[in-house]
C-alpha cells in the first residue's frame, strides 16, 4: 500500500492533500454513455464542477437531465454493461478514482464516500433488521467485533436522532416510517464518517416537515464531521441556503455553475432564469406560477445547437442557438455559463451567423 | 415529555417476514394436521434410523421377520398381511418410508445446492454466464424427465467415485438430486433477476459490498421463500421418482421400499393378493396428500404476492 493509498482510506479525520486548495473532489469532463437498443443516450456530457472540504455542493435539474448518474458516476456505480463512463476524470483527494480497481473502490465506497437514496422505502433490505444493516457497513470497513459494531450502531442511530435506538436497532425496515428509514440510511451512510457523502434526492419521497428535518440533521452532521456534501436536487428551494455552490443541468451537460448567492440574486442562463421564476416565494401575490415551455428533450433526440433552444423565450428563433451549442464559460469570476445571450459570453472569435 | 409517551406506549416487537408468514401459516387448521402427517413420517423414518444404528429391536422396525405363512390374508395380528416369504407387509411399509424420506431429502439437499447458485449467479451476472447456464438447463429439461433420471441411475448404479461405492439408494438420490435442479435453478434467476433491480441491492453496492456478498447475503435471504415454497411441492415429486426408480429395479435392491413393493404387486396380483400394493398406495396416498396441501399453504402464507389480509 503506497503513503497515497494509505491517506486515501485513513478513517477517520481529514488532512487535504493538497495544500494550495481545499478541494475535496474534482470531476473532470465527466462523460457517461449508456448503449441502449434505440442508440447511444449521451447521459452526462463533459461534465465538471469541485466540492471543496466540509461544504455543500448542489447539483439541480429536472428528472433525466443526468444528475443521478453524475453522482453514479462518482461512486462508479453506472449500470454495467450498458452504461460506461467514457472520458473525464474523478479526482477524490488528490487520487483518480477512475483508474482504481475495483477492490479498492469497494474500500472506498461506504467508507470514505458515501450515498443516500431518493427512496427509503427500498433502499433498506426488507429482510434484516435496521441494526444488521448498520453494523453490516461497520463490520465492513473496520476491524470491529461484533459487539463493538453493535454499540457504534446505537451510537449512530442516536444521532441522527432516532428515539430509543436500542429498542429500534432490532426492528425491521417495514416496522419503520419514511422519514425514520431516510435516518437509517443516513446512520449507515454516516457510520464510517465519510469525508464525502453524495445525497440523491434525500428528502423527494419525504412530506414537506420531514423534508425540513432530514435537511437539518444533514446540515448538523455536516458540521460535527466536518464532510462534504454532494446535494442533488431538483428542488431550487432546498439548496438555497445550503449549498456554496450550485451547478444546473440540463439535458446531460451543466448550463450554469455559480456560488449560491450570485446564482438566485442574477441567473445568467435562461433556463435557471426560468426555473427561479417558477418557484413560489413569501409574498407572491401573482396568480399563476411561471412555467417553462415544452418539455425536457428526448435524450435520444436532443435538439441541434444549444439544446434549449427549443424553450428558450429568448433564443428560439436565432440561428446560431439553433446550430451551435455553447460549451460552459466563465463570465464573471467564480461563475460559468453556457449560453449566447448571457453578459460576457461571446468572445471576438466565435462564429457569427 | 417525550420520555413519558415512550413509558406508556410500547412498540410491539419486531416481527420479521418470516414470522408473520409462520403466523399465518399455523392460523390454517388444515396446514397443521398436514404438518403432522409430514413429521409423522420423517419420525417414522428418523427412528428406524436410530434403531438401525443402535441395534435397538423394536418390533416394528424388523421387516425381515417371518411372522406368518406366505401370502397371509390382512387379519388382526398382520394388518396388511404377508408377502412371499412371510414377512409382514405393514412393517415393509414403514421401513419404505425410510427409503422415500431419505432419497427425498438427499436429492433435495442436491438440487438447491445446484440449483440456487447457479440460478444467483447467472440472474444477478447475466450476460455470458447466464447464457452458459441457462443453455445447460435448457438441455436438461429438454430431455423427458424420468428418462434422464433412468439413464443417470443406470450410469451411477454401483460405481465407485472417490473410494465411495454408490449403493442403490445412493445411485438413486444422486441421479435425481442431478437432474431435477432445473426449476429451482430458472425460479431463482428469474426471481434475482427483479430483485437485482431494486435500490436495496444499489444501496449494497454503494456501501462496499462485494458481488458475492450481495447474491448471497442480500439476495438470496430475499428469494429463499421460493426454494421453501418449491420444495415443499417438489418433495412429493421426488418420493414418487424413487417409486418409479425401484418399481422399474433401479432402486435399493435388497430392502424394501414402496416402488419395490407395488413392483412385488405387479405379479401377486394376478393371484388375488392386492395387500401388499393397498399398503404401498396408502402410504404413498397420504404423505403425497399432506405434502401437497402443506405445500400450497405454505405457498399462501409466504408469498408476498399472494398474501390477502
Amino acid at each position: 500500500m503506497t503513503q497515497n493509498d494509505d491517506i486515501l482510506l485513513r478513517g477517520t479525520g481529514f488532512q487535504p492533500v493538497s495544500s494550495t486548495n481545499d478541494i475535496l473532489l474534482s470531476v473532470e469532463n465527466l462523460s457517461t454513455h449508456f448503449s441502449t437498443q434505440q442508440g447511444l443516450v449521451r447521459a452526462v456530457q463533459d461534465v465538471s464542477f469541485a466540492v471543496k472540504n466540509s461544504r455543500t455542493f448542489a447539483l439541480v435539474g429536472e428528472s433525466g437531465c443526468g444528475k443521478s448518474i453524475t453522482a453514479l458516476s462518482i461512486m462508479r456505480l453506472v449500470p454495467e454493461p450498458q452504461g460506461k463512463i467514457v472520458a473525464g476524470k474523478i479526482i477524490f483527494n488528490g487520487r483518480d478514482l477512475l483508474g482504481l480497481s475495483g477492490n479498492r473502490m469497494r474500500a472506498i465506497r461506504g467508507n470514505r464516500i458515501a450515498m443516500i437514496f431518493q427512496e427509503p422505502m427500498t433502499s433498506l433490505n426488507p429482510v434484516f433488521t435496521v441494526g444488521y444493516q448498520i453494523e453490516e457497513v461497520i463490520r465492513l470497513h473496520q476491524h470491529k467485533s461484533k459487539a463493538e459494531a453493535r454499540d457504534l450502531a446505537v451510537e449512530v442511530l442516536r444521532q441522527v436522532r432516532i428515539p430509543d435506538p436500542q429498542r429500534r436497532i432490532s426492528e425491521y425496515p417495514h416496522q419503520m416510517s419514511g422519514g425514520m428509514r431516510q435516518r437509517v440510511m443516513i446512520a449507515m451512510a454516516i457510520s464510517c464518517k465519510p469525508a464525502l457523502l453524495i445525497a440523491d434526492e434525500p428528502t423527494t419521497a419525504l412530506d414537506v416537515t420531514i423534508q425540513a428535518q432530514i435537511l437539518n440533521l444533514l446540515d448538523d452532521i455536516q458540521k460535527q464531521y466536518k464532510m462534504s456534501i454532494l446535494l442533488i436536487t431538483h428542488d431550487l428551494g432546498i439548496v438555497e441556503e445550503r449549498a456554496e455552490n450550485i451547478a444546473v443541468m440540463y439535458a446531460s451537460r451543466i448550463a450554469e455553475l455559480s456560488d449560491c448567492r450570485s446564482l438566485f440574486e442574477q441567473p445568467l442562463h435562461p433556463y435557471t432564469q426560468g426555473l427561479l421564476k417558477s418557484m413560489p416565494r413569501l409574498g407572491f401575490t401573482e396568480k399563476r406560477l411561471y412555467t417553462i415551455t415544452g418539455v425536457v428533450p428526448d435524450p435520444l433526440h436532443f435538439p441541434g445547437g444549444c439544446k434549449f433552444h427549443p424553450r428558450c423565450p429568448i433564443g428560439c428563433n436565432d440561428k446560431r442557438c439553433q446550430t451551435i451549442e455553447p460549451l460552459l464559460r466563465e463570465v464573471i469570476p467564480g461563475r460559468q455559463v453556457a449560453c449566447w445571450y448571457a453578459p460576457g459570453y461571446e468572445r471576438p472569435d466565435d462564429p457569427k451567423l | 415529555m417525550i420520555d413519558s409517551v415512550q413509558k406508556t406506549f410500547k412498540a410491539p416487537k419486531g416481527v420479521s417476514l418470516w414470522r408473520d408468514g409462520m403466523r399465518r401459516l399455523f392460523r390454517r387448521p388444515l396446514a397443521d394436521v398436514c404438518l403432522f402427517v409430514i413429521l409423522l413420517y420423517f419420525a417414522l423414518a428418523a427412528f428406524i434410523y436410530i434403531c438401525e444404528i443402535f441395534h435397538w429391536q423394536v418390533g416394528f422396525t424388523l421387516w425381515s421377520q417371518e411372522v406368518g405363512p406366505s401370502y397371509q390374508a390382512p387379519c388382526l395380528q398382520n394388518i396388511f398381511g404377508t408377502d412371499i416369504f412371510g414377512n409382514s407387509v405393514f412393517r415393509r411399509m414403514l421401513y419404505g418410508a425410510k427409503i422415500s424420506i431419505t432419497v427425498a431429502l438427499c436429492a433435495s439437499f442436491i438440487s438447491i445446492g445446484i440449483g440456487v447458485p447457479l440460478g444467483a449467479i447467472a440472474g444477478y451476472f447475466r450476460g455470458v454466464v447466464d447464457e452458459i447456464i441457462v443453455w445447460i438447463y435448457s438441455t436438461l429439461s429438454s430431455i423427458p424427465y424420468i428418462l434422464l433420471i433412468l439413464a443417470f441411475a443406470v450410469v451411477l448404479r454401483d460405481k465407485t467415485i472417490y473410494g465411495i461405492k454408490l449403493t442403490g439408494i445412493t445411485s438413486v438420490y444422486l441421479a435425481i438430486g442431478l437432474t431435477s435442479w432445473v426449476g429451482i435453478c430458472r425460479l431463482i434467476r428469474g426471481e434475482v433477476i427483479k430483485h437485482k433491480e431494486r435500490e436495496y441491492v444499489l444501496a449494497a453496492k454503494s456501501y462496499g459490498c462485494s458481488d458475492s456478498r450481495i447474491i448471497f447475503r442480500h439476495l438470496l435471504p430475499n428469494v429463499f421463500h421460493i426454494v421453501i415454497i418449491d420444495f415443499s411441492l417438489r418433495f412429493v415429486s421426488f418420493i414418487h421418482a424413487e417409486i418409479i426408480l425401484s418399481f422399474l429395479g433401479l432402486g435399493e435392491a435388497d430392502r424394501p421400499s414402496w416402488g419395490a413393493m407395488i413392483n412385488d404387486a405387479r405379479i401377486e396380483l394376478a393371484r388375488g393378493v392386492w395387500w401388499q400394493m393397498v399398503a404401498a398406495t396408502v402410504a404413498v396416498f397420504f404423505i403425497s396428500l399432506a405434502l401437497n396441501i402443506f405445500g400450497d399453504a405454505l405457498r399462501d402464507s409466504l408469498d408476498p404476492k399472494l398474501r390477502v389480509q
